[in-house]
């Protein structure tokens, strides 16, 4: 007698990769809508099982993408992002696990996000079915994103791409083995770059689409201009706040005052008293700053921001940012560059500090009107680095 | 069941049921010509494996519908058997004849999956894929059969619900609605639980108003045309999309592979010179390679089992335990005392060490440049390999 349990393997595909979901956390991020929530569900259960596979039978580096803001992804899109070898620059893999509560395997569904925003892109997109009563995954197909961009259909209704069941490759053994015997295999198509929005673009988007009746602010407007406004991950929290009905949650000057706020604090930063005198001679006064921890090239640092006090005139003050090693005995190496960017991306006159030689600290003082945006970035880019808008 | 006697026969004949049991062989008129023709082209005496690789060589590289006729008249007796064995085993739950339809009806996902390059034979790959494709349809009826309305409309593929509701004869207007409903049902409402998400219930009044609102404020900007909805509308599609899915997943699929037998088909006429171009060509090909096939099947045999000796005993007993003894990877963990978890992580670790020395003997021995498309197609092999060698001796 064939036996009718639920268990998959008794039907399914013997080369599908079955994995039971570990008790799992539920998130606790606020999402617009009900379907929202359950695609964040869904994700959160396929990463939970698959993410220990991989790291036990891949590679122990494998590094879940935008860990600290995934919400901010899952109210838009489906999907995670998992990059691998992520200290070795040469051989960075990413994957995309595409989960599905699907009884049926027809096709795999991927949003057009995943395919052609450049700093989304993957190498492959892997179909997880989740069956979250009986709490189990089967991974039962994966495919390159040079098959899904060149084989791929694209559905304008959805943005999407999406590849039927017998054109995907079903075993995911076949992925690890090709890395050691075809590494040079084309593994992506090209894409195009996504032009930069305006700032003023960006401010009246977020705007128009942070407004959550609307349902799918990814079909709204055009793609360039929706993948320009994802891309930028501090314009992308931001949209995701305001879809919540939350208050703007990136103000260094309340977060000052009031405490930093919960989306901040879960990104790492943290109110502290920095003590400038040191370096600065004439301000010996400790003084309230804040402080998030950043690691670069497997070494962990400290990224500060602080007033420094002075107002160049009654609405302009003076801040300071600083990166410095975590560890007071040892300096940063020599290439290492400290940036601010407005918020739509343009340097300025004295934006950057950059390390000719190792040194004890990199900073940069800037002067700022209330109200007025900073984006900071670190070269080489920090482990799990996702831009934000500080506002001042 | 009367075997197939003759090389035409094989290739041109489709079974006929009376009565959900199998009636007798019905010979597909077009399809007889065909063999006939290049059967008398073909100066020297040819096998049954030459045919099979000549047909599937043609069905690789043409997109005529003659190629998938010939190959699915071939495949009936594997389809059979399988579906035969697979009622038995369910007791009468489900007739040969229909499982025989559910199967045959993916002949092209078989084709696809056959590489002649390294497979064994075709017969054997063919059972090992119809089993496969019953054995999935069976899971899905037995997952949608326990799932409410609203559940199943969660658990649906935005594919299948295009396809069942485009089989229930809706048209493509309709269809666009349907699916517009259906994505804003899924946005606007979900399981709140993960553990109950098959018993989802029907959305309360609310969330029927944020449904026909999304719907009513995307419907301008996402068709072609429709008028306003109201929430009792919506209800309606939704569950007509429902019933269409449940009812897709049981009907016998109507077989765009099989032409009815007896029927003319008018464009296999036509199709039939440009057969003939491809066919002087591609017999010579195919002669060629059915003796160089079959030395490669023995040598590919012998490495699995060079590799699968190496293997320590532990790990020898589980393959016995996975493909011989078909033990779900639970019941495999429960007998081990282990997490199923660790026994996904030794199967899956076997199946690497087996596809490496497949991918080594390929390269290093037919110099074959390996790539993740030519490992997909041996890892199906290994699969249908291991499947068949631990298979416990079967009297049929």
């Amino acid at each position: 007698m064939m036996s009718f349990d639920s268990a998959p393997s008794t039907y399914s595909n013997l080369q599908a990769l079955h994995l039971e979901i570990p008790p799992v956390s539920t998130t606790a991020a606020a999402f617009s809508t009900p379907g929202c929530r359950w695609n964040a569900d869904l994700n959160q259960m396929a990463l939970d099982a698959f993410l220990p596979w991989l790291r036990d039978e891949f590679t122990s580096s494998a590094k879940v993408w935008m860990e600290s803001t995934l919400p901010s992804i899952w109210e838009f899109v489906n999907g995670t992002a998992i990059a691998l070898h992520p200290e070795s620059a040469i051989s960075t893999l990413r994957l995309v696990l595409i989960p599905s509560e699907g009884i049926d395997t027809d096709e795999l569904r991927v949003p057009q996000e995943w395919v052609d925003l450049p700093s989304w892109a993957a190498d492959y997109y892997l179909a997880v079915q989740v069956n979250p009563d009986d709490g189990w995954i089967e991974v039962w197909g994966y495919t390159s994103h040079e098959r899904l961009k060149t084989h791929g259909v694209y559905d304008a209704g959805d943005r999407s791409y999406s590849l039927a069941e017998d054109d995907l490759i079903h075993d995911l053994t076949v992925l690890q083995v090709a890395q050691e015997f075809c590494p040079a295999e084309t593994r992506r198509a090209a894409i195009a770059p996504i032009p930069a929005l305006k700032l003023t673009q960006a401010t009246h988007l977020i705007e128009r689409l942070g407004n959550s009746t609307l349902a799918f602010p990814r079909l709204e407007i055009p793609f360039s201009m929706w993948g320009a406004l994802l891309e930028h991950g501090g314009w992308r929290k931001r949209l995701y706040e305001r879809r919540q009905g939350m208050a703007e949650s990136w103000s260094v000057a309340d977060w000052l005052q009031a405490g930093v706020s919960t989306l901040a604090e879960q990104i790492g930063w943290q109110r502290t008293t920095l003590q400038f005198a040191a370096v600065r001679g004439t301000r010996s006064l400790p003084t309230a700053g804040l402080v998030r921890s950043l690691t670069i090239a497997g070494k962990s640092y400290q990224l500060q921001i602080a007033a420094l006090g002075d107002r160049l005139t009654p609405e302009v003050s003076v801040w300071q940012f600083e990166l410095r090693s975590a560890n007071s005995t040892e300096t940063i190496p020599a290439g290492v560059t400290l940036r601010l960017l407005t918020e739509d991306l343009q340097p300025f006159e004295n934006n950057e500090d950059v390390a000719q030689e190792a040194v004890e600290r990199l900073y940069i003082d800037v002067a700022l009107q209330p109200g007025e945006g900073l984006v900071w970035e670190v070269q080489p880019t920090p482990e799990g680095y996702d831009r934000e808008v500080l506002r001042f | 069941m009367r075997s197939r006697q003759t090389l035409v026969d094989l290739f041109s004949t489709f079974v006929r049921f009376d009565a959900e049991t199998f009636s007798g062989w019905i010979s597909d008129p077009k399809l007889r010509r065909s063999m006939d023709q290049l059967i008398k082209q073909a100066t020297e005496g040819t096998s049954e494996g030459f045919w099979i690789l000549y047909w599937h060589k043609v069905w690789q590289t043409q997109t005529t519908d003659l190629a998938t006729n010939h190959m699915t008249a071939y495949l009936q007796e594997a389809c059979y058997w399988v579906a035969r064995k697979m009622a038995l085993n369910l007791a009468g739950r489900q007739s040969t004849a229909d499982l025989f339809q559910t199967a045959i009806a993916r002949t092209r996902h078989v084709l696809k999956g056959f590489n002649p390059q390294f497979s064994s034979n075709l017969k054997s790959y063919a059972e090992f894929a119809f089993s496969n494709v019953i054995k999935d349809t069976l899971r899905q009826q037995q997952e949608t059969d326990i799932c409410t309305d609203w559940a199943l409309l969660q658990k649906v593929s935005q594919k299948r619900l295009v396809d069942a509701l485009t089989h229930a004869g809706i048209d493509t207007q309709t269809i666009a609605a349907y699916g517009l409903a259906w994505k804003c049902f899924k946005h606007q409402y979900a399981p709140n639980n993960s553990g109950t998400s098959r018993k989802l219930v029907r959305p309360d009044g609310v969330t029927w108003q944020a449904i026909a609102q999304t719907y009513n404020a995307e419907r301008t900007s996402q068709l072609i045309s429709g008028s306003a909805c109201s929430p009792d509308q919506l209800e309606q599609w939704l569950l007509t999309a429902a019933r269409s899915v449940r009812f897709f997943l049981y009907s016998t699929p109507i077989s765009i592979d099989a032409p009815l037998p007896g029927q003319e088909h008018t464009g296999l006429v036509d199709l039939l010179p440009n057969a003939e171009q491809e066919s002087l060509l591609g017999i010579l090909i195919a002669q060629e390679e059915v003796s160089d096939r079959q030395m490669q099947q023995t040598q590919l045999s012998q490495v699995i089992l060079d590799a699968i000796a190496q293997l320590e005993d532990s790990m020898q007993q589980l393959l016995q335990a996975y493909y011989g003894q078909q033990m779900t990877q639970q019941q495999i963990a429960q007998l081990l005392n282990m997490p199923q978890y660790t026994i996904s992580r030794r199967l899956a670790s076997l199946k690497k060490t087996l596809l490496k020395a497949l991918a080594c003997w390929s390269q290093d021995t037919l110099h074959i440049s390996v790539t993740s498309d030519v490992l997909s197609s041996m890892s199906a092999v290994l699969e249908e390999w291991l499947t068949v060698h631990y298979q416990p001796a079967d009297p049929s």
